[in-house]
Parts: structure tokens; sequence; C-alpha cells
């Protein structure tokens, strides 16, 4: 019977989207309303090398770069914010990042080997390596003033929000799931809005 | 453990009596939450078993161990959650998986007729395991609530060493430990089969 019953233990989730969440905080003090536009670049760090000192940036395709910078341009466009150039002196920055991390599980029989005294004659048995793994991916948007870095004693300027959009990487590259989590903190984050 | 390992040795000392008037039952059982169980899990739990068994000390009484376990699941629609400055949107899914575990007597109104109700009243622990799924994290809370069940129902024979046995019970499991703040209650209806041993 418990056989049978686990056979028929609940589902849980059923589909990569079923574990898509979408984070987003920001700084209480910091008063959104007193701005009204931001800059944003129109590449999307998704890693960072250092060689010799030397820091060049990795930048996604501009095949799945372009629609993800284009809903965080509609989104803050349709809460009322203008989109400038940085020699507009923005009121706020908005800088989009992208990383994955890959979690792997890894196991193994031992290697054994069977003496005797039977002529010497040993079996190796063949190790035997299970790896599996998953990778999660996080589209990170930060916000800040650039103009307060002033104010601060380190010279940097405190993020006003921060909206993290985390899934599984399906090996779709459905970039719909991406857009759909950008909605998402807009509509959460509703301190946003201008208009 | 202590607790798990005192149920089997009670387990071994009555299976002893067993050549005795005894009979033992398996029945499907379907879970309706109730109380902060419910408040967390709304659907009615369609998975479920009971296994028991009943030594016959007089005519019409029984005495012995009941088991069960009852899973009850919900998944939650694509919601937002706010802590402070803090939101998080995101599916849920929820589980409660709950082990009862008792001492039990029966008091049979008609033993040896066709139709042959019963009440009984049980006492145990109930081992209660839930369950928060979200994105690829889960919260897991447990408690061992003392437990009382009270129970009717009834036994309907259909050969000489088998009857069809129904009844419903009222799993009261009172608030234990620090994970979960309150009582887990749950109400079941069972249905399954009875095996005589005359």
């Amino acid at each position: 019977m418990p056989v049978v019953l686990l056979s028929c233990y609940p589902a849980g989730p059923e589909y990569v989207e079923d574990v898509d969440v979408t984070y987003t905080t920001y700084d209480q003090k910091f008063d959104f309303q007193s701005r009204g536009t931001y800059a944003m670049p129109d590449k999307i760090v998704v890693d960072v090398e250092i060689e010799d000192g030397d820091t060049t940036y990795i930048y996604m395709k501009d095949v799945f770069a372009t629609p993800i910078l284009a809903a965080i341009d509609d989104n803050m466009k349709a809460n009322g914010w203008a989109k400038v150039g940085l020699a507009g002196t923005p009121d706020v920055v908005v800088t989009p990042a992208g990383i994955s991390s890959t979690t792997y599980f890894y196991s193994y029989w031992y290697d054994w080997w069977y003496g005797g005294w039977y002529g010497g004659w040993g079996w190796y048995y063949p190790p035997y390596y299970t790896v599996s793994s998953y990778t999660t991916g996080s589209m990170i948007i930060t916000m800040a003033d650039p103009n307060v870095g002033t104010d601060n004693p380190i010279n940097q300027s405190q993020t006003a929000w921060i909206a993290v959009g985390n899934g599984l990487f399906s090996g779709a590259y459905d970039i719909s799931r991406v857009t759909k989590a950008i909605d998402e903190a807009f509509d959460q984050s509703p301190y946003l809005k201008l208009n | 453990m202590k607790k798990l390992l005192s149920i089997f040795a009670i387990t071994l000392v009555t299976y002893g009596a067993l050549n005795a008037q005894s009979n033992f039952t398996v029945s499907y059982s379907m879970g309706f939450a109730a109380g902060d169980l419910a408040d967390f899990i709304s659907q009615a739990s369609f998975r479920g078993a009971t296994m028991e068994f009943r030594k016959m000390v007089q005519p019409n009484i029984g005495v012995g161990l009941t088991f069960g376990w009852n899973v009850f699941y919900e998944e939650l629609s694509r919601e937002s959650y706010t802590v402070g400055a803090s939101t998080l949107t995101g599916k849920q899914f929820r589980y409660s998986n709950n082990f009862p575990m008792l001492l039990g007597g029966n008091y049979y109104f008609s033993p040896g007729e066709k139709f042959n109700p019963f009440v009984g009243f049980g006492v145990g622990v109930i081992y209660t395991r839930r369950n928060t799924d979200m994105n690829l994290y889960t919260l897991e809370q447990e408690a061992w609530n003392f437990a009382i069940q009270p129970e009717v129902g009834f036994l309907y024979s259909v050969t000489d060493g088998a009857a069809l046995f129904v009844s419903g019970r009222f799993n009261q499991g009172f608030k234990a430990g620090n994970e979960l703040d309150a009582d887990q209650s749950y109400f079941t209806l069972n249905v399954g089969f009875s095996f005589l041993n005359n």
C-alpha cells in the first residue's frame, strides 16, 4: 500500500515557470517622487573578467538583451519616467545585469579491488560517477541616484531600488520569462509610479 | 525517536496477544483540514491511509493501535508577499504530512451481528511535517502533537472473516514545539476492510 500511495504523492512544481520568483526591495528614505529622469546603458553585463588588473565586461547577446532593455524602458515610461542620456544629468541610473549559477550534485561508487589468493586475480570494479546539475539565472536591476554619491563617505550612490528575477534555466531561452519578471517587479513596486 | 520506539514496543506486546479474538483494519482515508491546518491548506486531502489493530478484551470492547498517514497539498497561484520594503512574488507549493499514531479503544454495539456500529477513542501523537516550497527552497516545520482521536463508525460483515469498515475520525493534535504555533487538526473519513480473527 505505501508503494501505491507514493505513486500518488502530490506532484509539486511541474513547469520551470512554477519556480520563477520576482523579488524587489527599496530604500524607504529615498524620495522617488522628486525624481523624473533616468538613464540606462544599452548593454547588459553578464560577467566580469579581471586579467592583470584590467577589468573587461562580458555583455549579453543583443538578441536577448534588446527585449529585456525594451521591457525596462516600457515599464519606466508607463510609470512616468523620462529617459535621458548620461549627458542629460539623469535623476537616477538604472543598471541591469544578469548572472547565472550552477549547482552540481555529484556522487560515485568507490573503486574496490578484490585480491584473494586465487592466482592473484583481482577485479577492479569500474567506478560509476553520477553527476547532475541545475542552473539558475538571475536578472538584477538596480536603480540609484548618481548625484548623491558626493554626500556619501565612500563616494558611492546607495541603491534606491533592487529587483531580482530568479528562475531555473530551461535550455529554451524563453526571454518572456525575464520580461514577465520585469513587469512583475514594477507591478509590485508602486512607489516607482510618478504619474 | 523515543516515541517511535515506545510505540514499536507496544506494537510487539500487542501483537503477542494476536491469538485471541482480534481484528485488523486497513482503510483509505480522506482528510478535511480544520483550524490552523485549514488556514494553511484549504483543499481536502484524498491521499491517505490508516491501519489499525484491535484485540477484543471483552466481547464488545477492543483495544489496540491506530496508524495513519494523510497528505494535504495545495498549489497556490502566483502571489506577492510583502515584508517591510521587500516584496517577493511567486508560486507556493504547500504540503502537510500528518502521521497519527495512537493507542485506542473501541466499543462495539452489536458484536457478532452483520451490522456492528462502534464508537472509539484514541490517545497518542500526530507527527506533522509542513513544507512550504517556493522557488528552489522549502521551509520545513515539524511538530509532535499530543493527540486525541474520537471516532464513530460501523462494521458490515461481508464474509465470516471480513467486514466493510466505515468510520469518521477527528484527529485533534494539540500545539507542540515552537515550529508550528497552533493545533494541527483534521477530520477523516475512512473506508476499508476489517479482517476478523475469531
